[in-house]
């Protein structure tokens, strides 16, 4: 959004570093008695990244495989620890990861229910928000079988409606938009629409540049989780895809 | 969103994520997700037996066939009553209020281990994890706590004023289980192996506690005996023995009922919120 002022900050990434460990195997008693540590790679996932998005900005995330994109989300949210620089937030912002929370063999319904109490609804909220998202799956009566005989799409289905129900102020996409037949995906789009507009923020990291030309009129592009670019999408896009 | 996360406001309303919060805010977002942590229970609980004949029922049976087995073995094929004047009750007591302390523990080892998923999806207190296994356990012993009942009644141990007791010790039973989870699920997530211990150390604490014996009759040493109430499955072992069929409780087998699980507790919730960024980092 460019106007006379800009729009406040929504999230402020300074210098931002992610690493992970990983180790050959886990210590193993020879190790601890002998006093050398297994061999361990430290992968630095997201180096000194600075990203300042603003309220109502929709950010396009785009990058190969393993550049650090899904990371750099998970470390807004708080979920990942920094290894280094600052990351301030303007709220807490919300990923669509609610997938991990469901249980196959509840119904689609009490899986609904659990999803939203998951994400930190109380019961009454939670309660009076089922009817809602279960509609929105457009399920049918499906919505009261187990989510273990469900077609993949429809569990995706399921997923995006529980995790969009919340329309948080800044919201985490990582590829959820290829889901389900295209009435689906239509709608799916929609809501994104609908919540920019109610100037919300959106951060969607996505391999489908169709969707991020289409969303994001800003985008950034991470490669060994360094920013390339961070500019217009069309531009950046072009680059990108020339590379 | 959550009033709980505008912490320290750092320039224009903005606050840092991925810090460690204060204790205080630690256990007022654990409050705040309470409905989430009875509801995940309660739901896998009614969904666990979906695929047997009996369903539910199967809470109710297994611990009545539990006990059936031990009337078999202990009443019919072996007479082996040790001191105690009803083995069975005496037996059912023990054994379960063991197996739940067990199960508590296990349970809570495994729960962060389990849900490396959800860790890495959302973000809360992980503190939830084990607390809400806690829970779980804790709904699955009411059909447990019945049968108990049941037999203790069967064998003439009429409801006296000692039943009042039953909701502390349930509490401190709870408690124990929370606080050894907690820790076990600390220690688990940096060594597996710990999950592969864990039954042969309550296989070993089994025959400690005096599950299957009765200590006070086996032990006439009282230096020796007081050694027993170091161990915590033996104190609560022993005080629900006296609260369901009237045995003795020495006084250090009560004060190893209050003060373990407040111990294990404290030191287990401290232990465990020490490591609470690493627990999605899968190292």
């Amino acid at each position: 959004m460019t106007g006379p002022t800009p729009a406040p900050t929504a999230i402020r990434c300074r210098d931002v570093d992610v690493r992970y460990t990983i180790r050959s195997h886990r210590p193993l008693l020879r190790d601890l008695l002998r006093g050398n540590a297994p061999e361990a790679t430290t992968v630095h996932a997201v180096r000194g990244v600075d990203l300042e998005v603003r309220v109502g900005e929709s950010v396009g995330l785009v990058g190969p495989n393993g550049s650090g994109k899904t990371t750099l989300l998970q470390a807004m949210t708080g979920v990942l620890p920094l290894a280094g620089g600052e990351l301030l937030v303007r709220s807490l912002p919300t990923f669509l990861g609610v997938k991990a929370a469901l249980r196959p063999r509840s119904t689609g319904r009490s899986n609904i229910r659990i999803g939203l109490l998951a994400q930190g609804l109380r019961r009454d909220e939670a309660e009076a928000r089922v009817a809602d998202v279960a509609a929105f799956t457009d399920l049918g009566p499906a919505i009261d079988r187990p989510m273990e005989t469900y077609s993949s799409g429809m569990r995706a289905r399921l997923h995006f409606a529980i995790a969009t129900a919340l329309t948080p102020e800044i919201l985490l996409v990582d590829e959820a938009l290829a889901v389900g037949d295209r009435a689906f995906r239509e709608r799916s789009a929609r809501r994104l629409d609908e919540h920019r507009a109610s100037a919300g923020t959106v951060l969607l990291v996505s391999h489908n540049l169709a969707e991020v030309r289409r969303s994001c009129e800003r985008t950034v592009w991470l490669q060994e989780g360094r920013i390339v670019a961070d500019g217009p999408t069309d531009e950046v896009l072009r680059d990108y895809e020339a590379s | 969103m959550e009033p709980s996360e505008e912490a320290p406001p750092a320039d224009e309303g903005l606050f840092a994520v991925g810090r460690p919060v204060p204790v205080g805010t630690y256990l007022r977002d654990l409050w705040h997700r309470r409905d989430y942590l009875v509801r995940v229970p309660v739901e896998d609980l009614r969904v666990q037996n979906a695929h047997t004949l009996l369903g539910n029922l199967w809470l109710l049976l297994n611990p009545v066939l539990q006990v059936a087995v031990y009337l078999l073995v202990f009443g019919v094929l072996i007479e082996l009553d040790r001191g105690v004047d009803d083995y069975l009750a005496f037996l059912t007591v023990g054994v379960f209020v063991f197996h739940q302390a067990q199960r508590t523990v296990t349970a809570g080892a495994r729960s962060v281990v389990a849900n490396v998923g959800l860790v890495r999806a959302l973000r809360f207190p992980r503190a939830a994890l084990p607390v809400g296994s806690a829970i779980g356990q804790l709904l699955s012993f009411a059909p447990v706590l019945v049968v108990m009942l049941a037999v203790t009644l069967a064998h003439g141990h009429p409801p006296d004023l000692r039943w009042l007791a039953l909701p502390a010790l349930l509490a401190a039973l709870t408690a124990f289980g929370l606080g050894a989870g907690l820790l076990a699920a600390r220690a688990t997530h940096t060594y597996r192996d710990l999950e592969n211990l864990l039954p042969f150390l309550f296989r070993l604490l089994f025959y400690l506690s005096g599950v299957l014996y009765s200590v006070d009759h086996f032990v006439d040493d009282g230096a020796l005996r007081a050694l027993f109430a170091l161990d915590p499955l033996y104190c609560l072992v022993t005080t629900w023995r006296w609260a369901l069929i009237g045995t003795d409780a020495s006084g250090l087998a009560w004060a190893g009922t209050v003060a373990w699980p407040t111990l294990f507790l404290v030191v287990g919730f401290v232990a465990f919120r020490a490591r609470e960024a690493t627990y999605g980092s899968g190292a």
